[in-house]
């Protein structure tokens, strides 16, 4: 295991040296500080009374806080999930290309690593990232709504890692991608691609109605079925504690079929790294 | 002859190859290209050896198989009597690429700690210094890689190599890039290396640096290894001497005495197999008045040699 920590430790080394990655780290401290120093929410007596932001009144209707900031963190829960689904596209399908470039693969391979070990490394280095990245977002916007409301909630961190596990189909394909392809452009793509598929499959009913019955709704339906639900669990992640016992076995469901479309693709993109030569 | 007493000591191959076959293929198998082609070596513990050969002869495959980054369809490794593929083995491998490409956001001292980390190397801290003093890296230790030249990248991708003191040295192309001082003290590095007991297993294009530094020298040629031996089993050309002596107007007396004249003034061929009959003619021809000046057995240089066997086996 230790070789697979150095490689772990190593990516995260690097990722923070990387002036993008920085630059993004340095955007949501941004966002989060605009978030602090415009956002002014008065709460009175449990109930809020008033909203501003950068001085000008919201117009909001005074009820209990809870009920109130309902629509604000279902819509902080949405902008993280599917931000840091977006962003981590973007962000992680340079490592894996990174890592195949000539003269770099070569001197890693000739290390006492084995092959797996690389991958695996590298797999849970960018979810790391990804995570950290998430856990920062969701618990600097949770502080600063607590801190003004007096109400506090894990809604916007269990959406942030709900967004975590999601990211690993998408970077199981980004991965693999780059292990047949090395081109951080074609992994993101294909990353980019199977977030709008696993969007598109999570609404499978009603898509599928916009094609007639026959070939073309059995093939788009097949080809759903194997998808990960992207969708599903972003709707899942916007109002958690509105959620039955019944949702939290789809949710545990919806979150099991990530981690097995991304374990899946890994293992494809393994089976080929292990006979690639260099 | 220059053999190193490891050489001559131990039984046991740092490197055994047999059969050794790989061909390339592009996506849909048409076309092939034989890379190797039934390659065996075999190299002692403790001796450098040189692989030479024309470009695409196959040498950087061939050490890419010996670390198993690239894998043959057909043939035995073996690195110290274990697979290459065992991480234990590569532990022992000290490897320098041809092609270089490091992170360039890091600099070389914690590129070297990264190494040392995946190599389970523990405190590696002196041992980073003492290679980056080495490789004459000291002072841009703390640089980005990403601001080295060619040749700073090389002296630390051999510091990466030299990293653990690995009993296997296999280097492709070391003093590419290098400036020619550079190359000197990658010589006496090298050396320093041998003489601590370490294999060194080289491919380059300076065929004078592995004729000076190699022990045994193999040609690679269309992806088969077509001669190999010991430089002076390679190098020499025939039973021939040449010697030179100071001018002496009686021509006539070296002729008697079995010298026949060579190119340059004052030189004399004398073939004899054996050094007592060659002494034996120069004494002669000392007694006869004439002072020598210089002796040296008919030697190829190893350009000459890859000439030739490129030519018989085109």
């Amino acid at each position: 295991m230790k070789p697979l920590l150095s490689v772990w430790i190593d990516l995260l080394k690097e990722a923070s040296e990387r002036r993008w990655i920085l630059a993004i780290a340095a955007g949501i401290t941004l966002i989060l500080l605009t978030m602090a120093c415009a956002l002014q929410l008065d709460v009175v007596d449990g109930a809020l009374a008033a909203t501003r932001f950068f001085g000008k009144p919201i117009r909001t209707d005074i009820g209990a806080v809870d009920q109130t900031l309902r629509p604000l963190f279902e819509a902080v829960s949405d902008l993280l999930y599917y931000g840091s689904l977006t962003i981590g596209i973007f962000v992680s399908a340079d490592f894996g290309p990174s890592l195949l470039e000539p003269g770099r693969i070569e001197q890693l391979l000739a290390l006492p690593l084995r092959r797996w070990e690389l991958l695996a490394g590298t797999f849970l280095g960018v979810l790391t990232l990804v995570l950290v990245g998430n856990l920062y977002a969701s618990l600097g916007v949770t502080a600063i709504l607590g801190v003004k409301t007096g109400y506090w909630t894990v809604k916007p961190v269990a959406s942030a890692l709900m967004a975590t596990v999601a990211f690993i189909s998408l970077y199981g394909v980004i991965l693999a991608t780059s292990l047949f392809v090395r081109s951080a452009s074609i992994s993101g793509t294909a990353g980019f691609l199977l977030f709008i598929a696993g969007i598109v499959a999570s609404f499978e009913k009603e898509v599928a109605g916009l094609f007639k019955p026959g070939i073309g709704r059995v093939f788009f339906e097949i080809i759903c079925v194997p998808l990960p639900k992207i969708g599903s669990l972003g709707v899942f992640s916007q109002d958690l504690g509105y959620v039955s016992l019944p949702d939290w076995l789809q949710v545990s469901r919806l979150l099991l079929g990530h981690v097995l479309f991304g374990g899946a693709c890994l293992m494809i993109g393994l089976f080929h790294f292990e006979r690639k030569d260099f | 002859m220059r053999y190193n007493h490891h050489y001559e000591d131990t039984q046991m191959n740092a490197i055994e190859v047999q059969g050794l076959r790989k061909t390339y293929a592009n996506l849909f198998g048409r076309k092939r290209i034989r890379a190797l082609d039934g390659v065996d070596i075999e190299v002692p513990i403790g001796i450098a050896f040189g692989l030479i050969g024309l470009n695409g002869a196959g040498k950087t495959t061939f050490i890419k198989t010996l670390l198993d980054i690239v894998q043959p369809e057909a043939g035995e490794i073996r690195v110290f009597g274990a697979h290459p593929e065992s991480p234990e083995t590569r532990r022992r491998i000290g490897y320098l690429p041809e092609r270089l490409h490091m992170p360039p956001v890091w600099t070389a001292r914690s590129f070297l700690k990264s190494i040392a980390r995946l190599k389970c190397i523990h405190g590696p801290d002196d041992a980073i210094e003492m290679h980056l003093d080495q490789v004459g890296l000291t002072t841009a230790a703390h640089q980005r890689i990403g601001t080295f030249s060619k040749g700073m990248m090389r002296r630390l991708g051999l510091a990466v190599a030299l990293l653990g003191s690995p009993d296997l040295l296999v280097l492709d192309e070391p003093t590419d890039g290098i400036d020619p001082l550079g190359q000197r003290d990658v010589r006496r590095l090298l050396e320093a290396e041998r003489n601590r007991g370490a294999t060194i297993f080289i491919n380059s294009h300076l065929l004078t640096e592995t004729e000076h530094f190699c022990d045994r020298v193999g040609i690679l040629h269309h992806g088969r290894l077509i001669r190999q031996g010991t430089v002076s089993e390679l190098c020499k050309g025939s039973n021939r001497w040449l010697v030179r002596f100071t001018p002496h107007a009686d021509t006539e007396m070296f002729t008697k005495h079995g010298f026949i004249k060579a190119n340059g003034a004052n030189e004399w061929w004398f073939e004899s197999s054996n050094l007592e009959s060659l002494n034996r003619a120069i004494d002669r021809a000392r007694a006869s008045g004439a002072l020598l000046d210089g002796l040296r057995p008919d030697f190829k240089e190893l350009e000459e040699i890859l000439a030739e066997t490129v030519e018989k086996n085109p």
